[in-house]
């Protein structure tokens, strides 16, 4: 052969070789004991850095707003006090949305990237840990007294086929919310206003009540038409309140199965479209910009509005605050539960508890369980986590916070305490991602009027059976 | 004197005196010429159609991670074909191909060609280039300037200075009309591949064949119709098959735009939202792969089809006139 044909079969392999070595998977950095399953080598005590070495980096990521840095500043704050190991927490807080924010961990994690501490919503616990991204709880719930503070139910929220998978880092109520102003505008008296709240958690005061408080207002003048009731501009969770509203149960323990009641998604549809049919709220919705919905109900437009209690610090630093801040918001914001959809029970309010969760050393390429828990033993503390609970308007999640000065007087904080024991959590079900989605594209339509709600509702449930088979209960 | 015919013998005994090497040269020299484009195509596209087709094959997906999942035969591809929304989605797509191609990339394309050079050559160029800033313009400034025209009053720039002094009543335009947006938003982007394409084409022509029409005494229309359009054959082709297969896979200005809600959820986008996107986490990789593998084999239709029925393959072999 010619040396040059030669020379040219050689390069030719080469590339090819290169190419082939290219597209095979990259391994971790650091490469763990693949063997070892998570808890076990979660429970092996990991190398305690002496005095004068570089300390542990442990990564800590938080999907986060600029009010809500301490997701991830909490636990670097709590690191300085951490004693059995030599650590430094990396904080990365994330303010891209919550799906892109989840997509970017499942990724990190499937190629052994992931954080050491991840903090997400509870529902992720049964999908992250059937795909062993994170590891069990119990372990290090045991080894440091102050996981003892954390009040018992909320553990409920972070337990998975009778295991804990990690620890709550906030809770919240979806208040309704109603302008106090505009109520005495239409005639009511102080003691009706300031007595709302209890009516509803008393069954007293329902959606119903509700819709003809808001046609009046419109009637009266007292609110633009389609300003009565502004409910979520976008997906989330806060609707499944409606449908709580309505009596719909979302899951059964028992059979680990989620359910859907007929009637409760009905009168939830028919509800999301009367809103509009009588004017209270616009046509055409959904989809309405955030920052519009925000400076629209932070600035006393609407009469009443559904959101959350973390909104009430971001109207007072972003939206209000060349007003006065959190003092304007007092002084014609008022907060309620979720009225019911059915005279006689009570008003609810969904919770949502974030947790911190502890990787595996397959997601995270590294070995630092251990020292993950210590820390976030240290971030489980009413001196951290009052900082992120103050500043971001999240309930606490401690029992002493109760006490705690700087918790004990906020008094937004203290006024929503209540709406904790008329809460319900969303399942810890590793469908419930699917269930959701079905049940709000079809929301959509029915408020929309794309579709009428029985036929909504019927289709909803349709697509529900087709997609997840014998994983959901119709009722 | 001798010719050259008589130098070179009528018959070469190729076999009988050319070493073995040289003849596995000649074989293999193509090969290794055609070695680099190969595999190009063979790591990026064949590979991965290959890892879709074998993921959608499984239940792959975030609670099964890379470590539990299994395989489950054609079951994505039954679940497809008995999803409620299957026929929804699909009528969307084709609908979401036919209207942007045939009103903006195709259409309008070719009508900002033809004006942009049947006007001085300076101010052509200019409005052409006006034409590239939505192309230019990072997707996500430019839909949230379309978000801001369509809001609800007091904010849109349509209710407050366009249909508000018209009299119209005043509401939020994009999910009140959310096709038109969405045809709008894509159009508009691209628009401008075309119109560059054609315009090059349109000046490329052969200025004999222009002084030869006006000689006949042709007007303008009359030009276009049976000098310019006829020569555009090709190019015209090329745009409208590239922009069909490249439609029918993008998405991005609808997820940013609509999140597909409104009845605008369109095939590529529903495989995304299913695979990897998801607002309370489990993202369904087999079942997305699957979806993804359908429109893999619908743009390898259309491309057979384009081939075959339009004899695409003319226009690869030679360029028919100078502009490609």
């Amino acid at each position: 052969m010619h040396p040059k044909t030669r020379w040219s079969v050689l390069v030719a392999l080469l590339v090819v070789a290169a190419l082939v070595l290219t597209a095979c998977p990259a391994q971790p950095a650091a490469a763990p004991a693949q063997e070892a399953a998570g808890e076990e080598a979660a429970a092996a005590p990991a190398e305690e850095a002496g005095p004068g070495e570089e300390p542990l980096e442990i990564v800590v990521w938080a999907q986060a707003n600029n009010v809500e840095r301490w997701r991830a500043d909490g636990p670097a704050k709590a690191a300085e006090m951490v004693t059995d190991f030599n650590v430094k927490v990396v904080p990365v807080n994330d303010d891209s949305g919550w799906g892109e924010y989840k997509q970017k961990f499942t990724l990190a994690a499937d190629s052994g990237e992931a954080p050491d501490i991840v903090v997400s919503g509870h529902e992720d616990i049964p999908v992250w840990a059937n795909a062993g991204y994170i590891t069990e709880f119990d372990w290090c719930r045991e080894r440091y007294p102050e996981f003892d503070d954390v009040i018992e139910s909320l553990w409920n929220s972070a337990t998975w086929k009778g295991k804990l998978w990690g620890v709550p880092q906030d809770t919240e109520a979806r208040p309704m919310f109603f302008n106090k102003k505009k109520l005495a505008e239409m005639g009511w008296s102080q003691e009706e206003i300031d007595a709302l709240p209890e009516r509803i958690k008393n069954g007293e005061f329902t959606l119903d009540d509700m819709i003809a408080t808001a046609k009046e207002a419109i009637e009266k003048g007292v609110v633009e038409p389609g300003y009565g009731y502004w409910h979520r501009p976008r997906k989330g969770g806060d609707f499944i309140q409606y449908y709580a509203a309505y009596g719909g149960r979302l899951y059964d323990p028992e059979q680990d199965k989620l359910v859907i009641d007929r009637e409760a998604l009905e009168n939830w549809y028919a509800f999301q479209r009367r809103v509009v049919e009588e004017g209270i709220t616009p046509e055409n919705y959904i989809g309405t910009e955030w920052s519009i919905w925000h400076d629209t109900v932070s600035r006393g437009q609407a009469l009443f509005w559904n959101g959350g209690i973390w909104q009430w610090a971001d109207w007072a630093v972003n939206y209000v605050a060349d007003l006065g801040g959190e003092e304007y918001l007092f002084s014609f914001v008022g907060y309620a539960l979720q009225p019911s959809g059915i005279p006689g029970r009570p008003g609810v309010t969904l919770s949502h508890p974030l947790v911190y969760m502890i990787t595996t050393p397959e997601a995270s390429g590294k070995e630092n369980q251990d020292a993950a828990c210590a820390v976030l033993a240290k971030t489980t503390t009413p001196e951290i986590n009052t900082l992120h609970a103050v500043e971001s308007t999240h309930l606490g999640i401690l029992k002493s916070q109760a006490d705690y000065p700087d918790y004990a007087n906020n008094r937004f904080l203290s006024d929503v305490l209540y709406m904790l024991d008329y809460n319900f959590y969303q399942p810890n079900h590793v469908m419930y991602g699917p269930y959701f989605d079905i049940l709000w594209d079809f929301m959509v339509k029915a408020e929309n009027g794309e579709m009428s709600p029985a036929d909504a509702a019927n289709a909803a449930i349709e697509l529900l059976q087709a997609e997840l088979a014998d994983a959901v209960l119709v009722e | 004197m001798t010719t050259i015919d008589e130098r070179i013998p009528s018959t070469l005994p190729v076999t009988a005196r050319t070493p073995w090497w040289s003849n596995l040269r000649r074989m293999v020299a193509p090969l290794l010429f055609m070695s680099p484009a190969s595999l190009l195509v063979l790591v990026f596209f064949f590979t991965p159609v290959l890892i879709l087709f074998g993921i959608s094959l499984t239940n792959l997906s975030s609670s099964t991670g890379f470590r539990n999942w299994e395989w489950v035969g054609l079951e994505n591809y039954r679940r497809i074909f008995v999803h409620p929304q299957s026929v929804d989605v699909f009528r969307n797509t084709v609908k979401y191909v036919l209207f942007t191609l045939a009103l903006f990339n195709v259409g309008l394309a070719m009508v900002l060609a033809l004006l942009t050079t049947h006007i001085p050559r300076r101010t052509g160029f200019f409005f052409r280039s006006l034409w590239l800033l939505p192309r230019i313009t990072p997707s996500v400034v430019y839909i949230m300037m379309w978000k801001y025209m369509a809001a609800d009053a007091p904010y849109g720039i349509l209710n407050q200075h366009l249909f508000g002094p018209l009299g119209v009543e005043p509401t939020n335009w994009l999910p009140a009309q959310a096709w038109a947006f969405v045809i709008l938003t894509n159009g508009f982007v691209g628009a401008s591949f075309g119109m560059i394409i054609f315009t090059s084409a349109i000046e490329s022509i052969p200025r004999d064949y222009m002084i030869a029409a006006l000689v006949d005494g042709c007007n303008l229309l009359q030009r276009i119709r049976y000098v310019i359009l006829p020569m555009l054959r090709w190019p015209l082709l090329f745009v409208t098959t590239y922009q069909t297969l490249s439609l029918l896979t993008s998405f991005e200005y609808i997820l940013l735009l609509t999140e597909g809600q409104f009845n605008t959820e369109v095939w590529s986008l529903w495989a995304y939202q299913r695979a990897l996107n998801n607002y309370w986490g489990n993202f369904q990789w087999g079942f997305g792969a699957a979806l993804a593998m359908i429109l893999v084999g619908v743009g390898l239709l259309m491309a057979v089809v384009y081939m075959r029925y339009f004899q695409f393959n003319q226009l690869v072999q030679e360029p028919k006139i100078e502009a490609l």
